[in-house]
């Protein structure tokens, strides 16, 4: 099979501070949607930091088509094609809808291209186009996080990393960005997403990775994490309601 | 009412003036968090380069400008690389760099008072002691033209953060530093910038301060304070917010140096600066908690 991003047995921390991520692998594959699923504190959200660049890889390796990507900027590894929406803070609050999309195609040269590509972007979300001279700040959960992923699709990333889209929304609205992930992934976009609710995440996905205390457990088909009885216990609720 | 006036215009003037000196500082803040004490002390740098050049060559102060603006925004640079870089890691980064640039500020004092003594300066252009009259209201010339460069330069720069790449790069980090990097700004350089640019700023004030004021050395510890003042009744960070707080203060001391007394006049930035504290610490236009 092709790989498109291989993180092998990587560490990396806060500053100065203890290994939060140790041991912790990864193998995407083009064009699939990837799950990590893991208890709070497991590490997820730090795991995606050390790939996109935030922090400084101390060990292992994270490479992207062949190339190495440790000790890039998070300006750089974008720049190869790897996109990453924060849990949180992702937006400007106090930039109007299509200037948070306009820094989303921060780094395409082409001006006359970007605002076609944003105009593009309006004409898919009716959501975004209804408040795109509003202040980011002042959308509802749930349009701001439609806004953090539709600004991915700016640039055409290959690779998008989602640190749970679904925090916080109501279930009608997580179903709504389990649907913008789909789309993405349906235009080519791989897709890797952490996610706290494991069932719904997995059965979103492609591919199931389980993370724990820093380190990657298990690695699979999404439907086999989901079948797999220590997964069951550990992460689904108990046993199998089948 | 031709009293009122006239204090207006006077305070209106030198308000202008005020906002060029605080937009550096409050810009610098906005970007990298850092309180910049050392702003004023680096004003009066430019405005020695502008007297210098007065003296010496007789060049005049408004030319001078772009000079002393570019050798500031270079000394800016010099400072960050030597200075703050390091310090950007810190967690305590925002504490530190009040102590570091309260030394640094101390530094180019005792820096320039070697190297022109503690005498008063001023540089003395023909319009800085015309001026035009308007019925029985008088506008110095001197002040009128500081402020509307002033003005100028300001409104050049929103401009410039507006609509510009690197200027909505500027913006972004100011707003959310991870989100910007994380859309591909080199938040390193643009913090470079971003020092260079309030240095800059800085330069660019001295040069009209120059006329506007007498200076020596030590001045610029009456400045901290009205700058302080004034950047926080804006709202740190915001440079609209600055140019509102600096007219707007500057107008109030006008009238309460003309009504109640000139040495009550720099109390009044004092005073303003504890009650926004305690009334609207984010001042006028400044940033509340993000939002997620
Ligand atoms: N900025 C930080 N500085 C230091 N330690 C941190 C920081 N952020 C997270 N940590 C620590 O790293 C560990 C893993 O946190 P992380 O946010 O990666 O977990 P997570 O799996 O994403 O959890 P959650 O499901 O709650 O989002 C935690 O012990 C946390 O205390
Ligand atoms: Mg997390």
């Amino acid at each position: 099979m092709t790989k498109l991003l291989e993180v092998t047995n990587i560490t990396a921390g806060y500053g100065d501070g203890p290994a939060i991520i140790d041991g912790a692998q990864l193998t995407i594959e083009p064009g699939k949607v990837h799950c990590i699923i893991g208890p709070n504190g497991a590490g997820k959200s730090t795991l995606l930091k050390a790939i996109c660049g935030m922090l400084s890889i101390r060990k292992g390796d994270v490479v992207f088509k062949g190339e190495r990507l440790n000790g890039l900027r998070p300006d750089q590894i974008l720049r190869k094609g790897i996109c990453f929406v924060p849990q949180e803070r992702a937006l400007f609050a106090k930039m109007t809808v299509r200037e948070n999309l306009r820094m989303g195609g921060f780094i395409l040269d082409d001006k006359r291209e970007l605002e076609r590509r944003i105009d593009g972007i309006l004409e898919r979300f009716p959501i975004l186009r209804e408040r795109a001279d509003q202040h980011a700040g002042t959308m509802s959960g749930g349009q701001q996080q439609t806004l953090a992923m539709a600004r991915t699709l700016i640039i055409k990333p290959d690779i998008v990393m989602l640190d749970e889209p679904s925090l916080g929304l109501a279930p009608k609205v997580v179903q709504e960005m389990f649907d913008i992930m789909k789309m993405m992934s349906a235009e080519g976009v791989t897709v890797l997403l952490v996610e706290q609710n494991a069932l719904m995440g997995l059965k979103n996905a492609d591919w199931g990775v389980v993370l724990d205390l820093g380190r990657t457990l298990f690695e699979g088909p999404a439907a086999t994490v989901l079948a797999d009885p220590r997964i069951q216990e550990l992460y689904l609720g108990g046993k199998k309601a089948a | 009412m031709a009293e009122i006036l006239q204090i207006l215009i006077l305070g209106l003037a030198l308000g202008g003036v005020i906002a060029l000196m605080g937009s550096g500082l409050s810009l610098v803040f906005g970007v990298m968090r850092i309180v910049n004490l050392a702003h004023p002390a680096l004003i009066i740098g430019g405005a020695y380069i502008t007297y210098l050049a007065f003296k010496t060559f007789d060049i005049d102060p408004i030319a001078m400008l772009p000079v002393a603006a570019v050798a500031m925004a270079a000394v800016g640079v010099v400072l960050y690389r030597l200075l703050f870089q390091r310090e950007a890691k810190s967690a305590k980064y925002s504490e530190m760099t009040v102590l570091l640039t309260f030394a640094l500020a101390m530094m180019v004092e005792g820096l320039l008072g070697g190297l022109f003594t503690n005498t008063q300066r001023v540089t003395s252009p023909d319009y800085a002691t015309a001026a035009f009259f308007i019925g029985d209201v008088f506008i110095p010339k001197g002040q009128l033209y500081a402020g509307l460069v002033s003005l100028a330069i300001i409104a050049a720069l929103s401009l410039f953060l507006k609509y510009s790449r690197l200027g909505y790069a500027i913006r972004a980090t100011t707003q959310n530093r991870e989100a910007a990097e994380l859309l591909g700004v080199n938040v390193q350089f643009i913090s470079v910038l971003a020092f260079a640019i309030g240095i800059g700023l800085a330069g660019a004030a001295g040069s009209l301060v120059s006329f506007v004021f007498s200076f020596f050395p030590a001045k610029h510890w009456e400045w901290i304070a009205m700058l302080m003042s004034v950047v926080v009744l804006g709202g740190m960070g915001s440079i609209l917010g600055t140019v509102v707080g600096a007219l707007i203060l500057s107008v109030v001391a006008a009238f309460v140096g003309t009504w109640i007394g000139a040495t009550w006049s720099t109390l009044t930035f004092f005073l303003a600066l504890f009650i926004i504290l305690l009334v609207r610490p984010q001042g006028l236009f400044g940033e509340k908690p993000e939002m997620a």
